[in-house]
């Protein structure tokens, strides 16, 4: 050994939340320009949304992005939302974890914490330069300008002035540069995000004002804020062993382990603490909360999950969740995609892990402006949402991503998944959405979700074949009617000849004419000879699908 | 006849018309020429479509094209007639093929074999042969005998005098009843003998003189024309004896002249002979004369799946004579043909007719 082991171990410091993250970046999203810009207002555009949605305010969000140089950008999102207060804003924007939703057991968008602080991180070490931000809160303003300390994961603020106003204002305006990021519309892009926010809020009316200076903007479409959600206790089967040590630690009201159980979890009466007491004699459930060792709350998480013949539970509630809703997903999709035909589905909750309610609301759209426009025609789109925040990246390792494509489109008309003009929307929505890493792009594979996405897109599929289904038989028609047509004229000829009486061809057409649009102007007489197989005709068409 | 005719191929137009007045799709009824509906007919005898009635309609798109074409190929007949020309099927289906129109990529026929069983749809609605909607079959078959015809065609009327017709007799048109009628038939009774070179040899022997018959060859399967000339002269009382060889192929030959053929089964009325009957040559024969055994030769196979085929026919199997036939030749797998009776000389062969037809031997 040339170096002792001594001497390594100088060198090994305590690494702070914040410096872990700066190292990790891409763990946040932050990896890739345009996926990093888009990671940026995702931030900001989300924690808006909640903000205004806590405060019972229609959220009016404003994101303009310019170009500075190349690969370097200014943004400035603006809210009319609350705003957040002076003592609250440098934890907000710059400490992370330390929102206030974290611990909280409610359906957010934002889950972690990490977020507008990761871009206020992302500034700093792509520039240099700390954001700026202007929050109008309670007849006050504050703005100044704000980083993170990285040693110490505190925030650090500079210049903040306080001002008195007259309060008709509020909201939060934050402003940042940012180096390593590009804009443009791909499928990644700002542009793709904001859309998809908008489709997924309805209630909000967001303005994009890109670098070329054009100005998008997605009105509200309903005049209904979402209900707010409530926030609700986990339920045992949800949790693992690192949740249940964090849960009782954070406790400060209970005296005992016991008591603190019931006072976290729902579904947990001092019946079932003593089934659980029962069930792990070696843990003492009258000590203090603060005592409790990761040994001890490995045994209980396992006496919770010992099954049904020992402990059974009550399933979680599941009405603290808000999912969009139907009129709200039709009457967005229909102005923001325009589809000649679409579906929705709205399952009843259903529970994860054992303990976690999660809904999932899935919508078809077909035609118009749907799909996604590509060299040679079109490619159909999948929209992701958890919480109404759209999913735009890692869509691979996504539980709804392969959900969908496990779908067997055939069977529902669709020849062609991949290069049709459709857009399948999912939004799950859940107090605790299983993502698969800190940059919240992409929901775990739990069993339980990849069955139910199927099973929503699935039901929304069956209607939109119906709806093929018709179109087929209305092609049929018109071309049954188009096909005795073409004899028409020579027919009509033959027969006024043939009669060799006053009657004239032209009329003969005309009359016939008459007969043949009547005859396949509705529904087809089912009963007659010849005609009978239209049902063939079109199950032979629809069957092309599967040579 | 062409009158008659063309008033029946107005009348049809006229009745579609008058439901395209009602609203109605303008249709016409034929029989069903399936397999389904061909029935053996015990009390006439023949081979004849059952009752089972199609309905043809225009506005129905599997049927819209070839109602029309129906329709183009009777306004055609109606022009052959009222030019008084005639032609071939095959004449009518070219003047059929041509463009729809400019538009449409797709012509009024574009194969014969779309027009062939529409002429005969027409035939079956209106009752009426394609002969008598100017369309002529094929020439096949030749007389001679005491029988004189009339023959009015291409302006002028021929008197034809099946006496006089040399070595190789008249033979027999399409059609033998529009413009065409007997002047006088003077025999006692019809032969048709299979093949062309045993009736020249007949013919040579003026056998149609020494016996007062008529000689009919139609030189294997009987054409249309033949049978029609042969049902007419069994109109007139003339018995009607066949002389085929002695296989399954010739027996066909006898059969498809007595009680018509599935293909056919529409015309049996006009073409079927009932009547007719059989001389031979029969597997007795070869018993009865001793030359012919050694004149026997090897049925094939074709041979052996005709006569298989035939004893499945009800109106065959419920004769004791023929099964016997029949299934001498599945044992045997042997067949004789009729030239086999010049064998011993050239004129036995009338000698043989002869004393059959005399002693009505005849196979039943």
């Amino acid at each position: 050994m040339d170096v002792s082991t001594e001497k390594i171990f100088t060198q090994f410091k305590e690494h702070s939340v914040a410096e872990f993250f700066k190292k990790n970046r891409q763990m946040l999203g932050f990896s890739g320009k345009v996926r990093s810009l888009t990671t940026i207002i995702h931030e900001y555009v989300t924690n808006s949304l909640d903000a205004c949605e806590e405060g019972g305010i229609f959220p009016e969000i404003t994101v303009e992005v310019k170009e500075i140089e190349e690969d370097k950008y200014w943004v400035r999102s603006s809210d009319n939302g609350p705003g957040i207060p002076q003592k609250h804003i440098g934890k907000a924007l710059g400490m992370m974890l330390a929102g206030t939703k974290f611990h909280r057991y409610v359906q957010q968008r934002g889950q972690q914490g990490i977020g507008a602080s990761g871009s206020t991180m992302f500034a700093q070490i792509t520039t240099g330069k700390p954001i700026k931000f202007d929050s109008y809160y309670d007849k006050k303003r504050v703005h100044g300008e704000l980083s993170v300390d990285f040693q110490k994961n505190e925030p650090l603020m500079r210049n903040a002035v306080v001002e008195e106003t007259d309060g008709s204002r509020h909201g939060l305006i934050v402003e940042g540069e940012f180096a390593e990021v590009k804009y443009d519309r791909s499928s990644f892009s700002v542009y793709e995000y904001i859309k998809r926010t908008a489709l997924v809020n309805p209630h909000a009316a967001i303005t994009l004002i890109e670098p070329t200076g054009e100005k998008i903007t997605f009105p509200r479409s309903v005049d209904m804020l979402p209900p707010k959600p409530r926030e609700i206790r986990p339920h045992p089967l949800g949790i693992t062993t690192n949740d249940l040590m964090e849960f009782i630690r954070s406790d400060k009201e209970s005296r005992k382990i016991g008591s603190s159980l019931q006072n976290i979890f729902s579904r947990m009466s001092a019946g079932k603490v003593a089934e659980l007491a029962a069930l792990c004699p070696g843990v003492d459930f009258e000590r203090a909360p603060k005592d409790l060792q990761w040994a001890d709350a490995e045994k209980i998480v396992k006496a919770i999950h010992s099954g049904k013949d020992k402990i059974s539970w009550i399933a979680p509630e599941t009405d603290a969740i808000v999912p969009i809703g139907k009129d709200q997903v039709e009457k967005s999709m229909r102005s923001i995609l325009a589809p000649e035909f679409m579906a929705i589905t709205e399952r009843k909750p259903k529970i994860y892990k054992g303990g976690v309610p999660f809904v999932v609301e899935a919508a078809l759209a077909w035609g118009g402006n749907c799909g996604r426009p590509v060299a040679d025609g079109h490619n159909s789109d999948i929209m992701r949402f958890a919480n109404r925040a759209p999913l735009l990246f890692d869509a691979g390792g996504c539980a709804i991503t392969e959900a969908i494509k496990s779908v067997e489109w055939k069977r529902y008309g669709i020849r062609d998944f991949e290069n049709e003009k459709i857009t399948v929307l999912v939004n799950l929505s859940s107090v605790h959405v299983p993502y698969t890493g800190a940059g919240k792009q992409a929901v775990a594979t739990e069993e339980e979700v990849v069955d139910e996405v199927k099973m929503a897109v699935m039901e929304a599929a069956r209607d939109l074949q119906r709806y093929l289904h018709g179109m087929t038989r209305e092609r049929v028609r018109v071309e049954r009617k188009k096909a005795i047509m073409r004899y028409l004229k020579q027919l009509s000829a033959d027969l006024a000849e043939l009669a060799g009486g006053k009657a004239k061809a032209a009329d003969l057409e005309k009359k016939l004419l008459h007969l043949i649009e009547t005859k396949y102007a509705g529904k087809i007489e089912e009963d007659e000879s010849g005609d009978a197989n239209i049902e063939e005709e079109i199950s032979a068409e629809e069957e092309k699908v599967d040579e | 006849m062409a009158e008659k005719a063309e008033k029946k191929l107005e009348d049809f137009g006229r009745d579609m018309i008058s439901e395209i007045d009602k609203d109605l799709s303008p249709t016409f009824k034929t029989l069903a020429r399936t397999k389904s509906n061909v029935i053996f007919d015990e009390s006439m005898g023949y081979i004849r479509l059952g009752n089972k009635v199609e309905e043809r309609t225009f506005v129905n798109v599997g049927q819209a094209r070839k109602f029309m074409q129906t329709i183009a190929i009777a306004n055609k007949c109606k022009k052959f007639l009222r030019e008084n020309s005639h032609t071939s099927i095959r004449g009518l289906y070219y003047q059929l093929k041509f463009s729809l129109g400019e538009t449409l990529d797709e012509d009024l026929f574009s194969e014969q074999s779309e027009s062939n069983p529409l002429i005969e749809d027409l035939e079956v609605a209106l009752s009426l042969k394609r002969e008598d909607l100017n369309l002529n079959t094929d020439r096949k078959g030749v007389v001679a005998g005491p029988l004189v015809l009339r023959d009015r065609f291409g302006g002028s009327e021929d008197i034809i005098d099946c006496t006089k017709q040399g070595r190789s007799g008249w033979m027999i048109p399409s059609d033998v009843d529009n413009g065409m009628d007997f002047k006088s038939v003077d025999a006692d009774y019809v032969l048709v003998v299979e093949k062309d070179a045993m009736w020249q040899r007949l013919n040579e022997d003026k056998f149609w003189k020494k016996e007062n018959c008529i000689l009919i060859t139609p030189k294997g399967q009987s054409s249309r024309g033949c049978r029609r000339l042969i049902r007419k002269l069994a109109d007139r009382k003339l018995p009607v004896y066949c002389f085929t060889d002695c296989d399954a192929w010739g027996w066909y030959i006898y059969w498809a002249i007595k009680t018509g053929s599935i293909n056919l089964a529409y015309l049996a009325n006009d073409i079927a002979i009932p009547e007719a009957k059989f001389i031979g040559v029969t597997m007795q024969d070869i018993k009865d004369y001793d030359f012919l055994g050694k004149l026997t030769i090897n049925a094939k196979e074709v041979d052996i799946k005709r006569a298989e085929e035939m004893l499945g026919y009800e109106w065959i199997s419920r004769s004791k004579g023929w099964v016997n036939e029949l299934k001498t030749v599945l044992k045997t797998k042997k067949k004789i043909e009729q030239d086999a009776l010049q064998g011993p000389r050239l004129s036995f062969v009338g000698e043989y007719l002869k004393e059959k037809i005399s002693k009505k031997k005849f196979l039943v």
